[in-house]
Order: C-alpha cells, then sequence, then structure tokens
C-alpha cells in the first residue's frame, strides 16, 4: 500500500529524485545489511522467530519446499525433520539443555583463590618480619589471666565469657 | 503420531560436538580445588602466620604477677 502511494507521488512529480530512484527499484540504493533486516533468534520467548533459519535452500531443500505445499500426509518423518530444521535452529530442548560451564567458573574461581594464597606466602617468606614476642603462647596466657583479674569488658567481651566460679572458658 | 514424532526428533537429533566444557570441565574444577585446597592448608598450618585467633576456648590463663 505504501508502495503505490510512492507512485502517485511519482506520478505527480511531488517528490525528489532519490525517492524516484527508490520507488523504482535497484539503481543506485545502498544494498540493506544484514543486521537491519528481520533476524532470526533461538530464544524461549520468541517461539516463531521473524524469518526462518535457513535462508538459502540448496536445489534439494526447494524441492521439498515444493512438496510441502503438497499434502503434508505425503512426507516422511525424516522430510518433516528436515522442514524443521530448515525453519528452525535449535528446538526448544536443545535451547535449554544446560551446560557444564559451571564447573569451568567454579575451577577457574579456586584456581585463582588459589594464587591468592600464593601471594601470602611469598609476603611471609619475603616481607613479613618476626612476629613480636607478644604474640607466643606464654604471654598470651599472662597476658589473658591479666585482662580476666581486670574484669575487662565484662558485659559482652572477655570477662563474660570466662566462668570465675568454675575456673574456665564458659561453654 | 506424537509418539512417532517424538522418537524421530530424537533419532534424527543433531549430534551437538562437546565443547570445551564438556571436555575440560572436571578436570578444571578438580584442579582448582586441588590447588586451593592444597595452598590455604599450607597457609593455615605450616606457615606460621599469627592469625591472631581470640584466646576465648583456647588460651589457658597462666599467672602473671611476679
Amino acid at each position: 500500500m505504501l508502495a503505490s502511494r510512492a507512485f502517485s507521488l511519482v506520478g505527480k512529480r511531488a517528490i525528489s529524485t532519490s525517492v524516484c530512484l527508490r520507488a523504482h527499484g535497484h539503481a543506485g540504493v545502498v544494498k540493506a545489511e544484514d543486521f537491519s533486516l528481520p533476524a532470526y533468534v533461538d530464544r524461549r520467548d520468541v517461539p516463531l522467530p521473524e524469518v526462518a533459519f535457513v535462508r538459502d535452500l540448496s536445489a534439494q531443500q526447494k524441492a521439498l519446499k515444493e512438496k510441502e505445499k503438497a499434502s503434508w500426509t505425503a512426507l516422511s518423518v525424516d522430510e518433516k525433520v528436515e522442514l524443521y530444521r530448515i525453519k528452525f535452529n535449535e528446538s526448544y530442548a536443545e535451547m535449554n539443555k544446560g551446560t557444564n560451564e559451571w564447573k569451568t567458573v567454579l575451577g577457574g574461581v579456586l584456581f585463582f583463590l588459589g594464587v591468592t594464597g600464593l601471594i601470602l606466602i611469598w609476603q611471609k617468606h619475603f616481607m613479613y618480619g618476626a612476629i613480636p614476642h607478644t604474640f607466643s603462647d606464654e604471654w598470651v596466657s599472662a597476658q589473658t589471666k591479666r585482662m580476666l583479674d581486670m574484669r575487662m569488658n565484662p558485659v559482652e567481651g572477655i570477662s563474660a565469657q570466662w566462668d570465675f566460679e568454675k575456673n574456665e572458658w564458659k561453654k | 503420531a506424537r509418539g512417532v514424532q517424538h522418537t524421530a526428533v530424537r533419532r534424527a537429533h543433531r549430534k551437538h560436538e562437546p565443547d570445551f566444557h564438556d571436555k575440560y570441565g572436571n578436570l578444571v574444577l578438580l584442579g582448582g580445588a586441588a590447588v586451593f585446597t592444597t595452598v590455604w592448608g599450607y597457609v593455615f598450618t605450616q606457615l606460621g602466620m599469627e592469625w591472631g585467633l581470640s584466646p576465648v576456648g583456647r588460651i589457658t590463663p597462666k599467672e602473671w604477677r611476679e
């Protein structure tokens, strides 16, 4: 309908030359790029894509398409499947099929976390100095008793965790 | 008829070549887990880092007064 409107305008000479050319067809017009044309897509929410999957049919496929115009009971099962595969790329089952990608992802993540551990090893070996003596078990034991004797943080902290009657950590 | 078609689809099912994840996924997963456990097992136990763990439940208080 739009084309006939355009043609009527051509008769009235009410339009520019470039539109004239477009109305006539091919001369001097840029070919439409693939990405600007309706595209096929495998998506769960698009059950009938705008175009068939196979665009350029082989001679065999063209013959099959002709046969499709007749009664469908004449088609064999293989021919039906071939017609399906012309129209669609993946079936829903194929589309929805899960992959094993998670294994690669998780394995890769764990590997690089391991590399992080290697960095820590390097730091300990080459960078950190000796640990201060106040971290030795002996010192920390004495330090802890002193903190408890002073009743440090008695409400929710360390003294609250110690049972002063039984002389042991609260369970 | 639907039964026949179902069988037909299965029969005519295009072979899907295994992709990288099918071929190496298990290897990558186990290899990564192995590297992770080895390295961090060493870091946590053998390296001698001071992790600053809480004394609660761990340290037995000792007399400090001289």
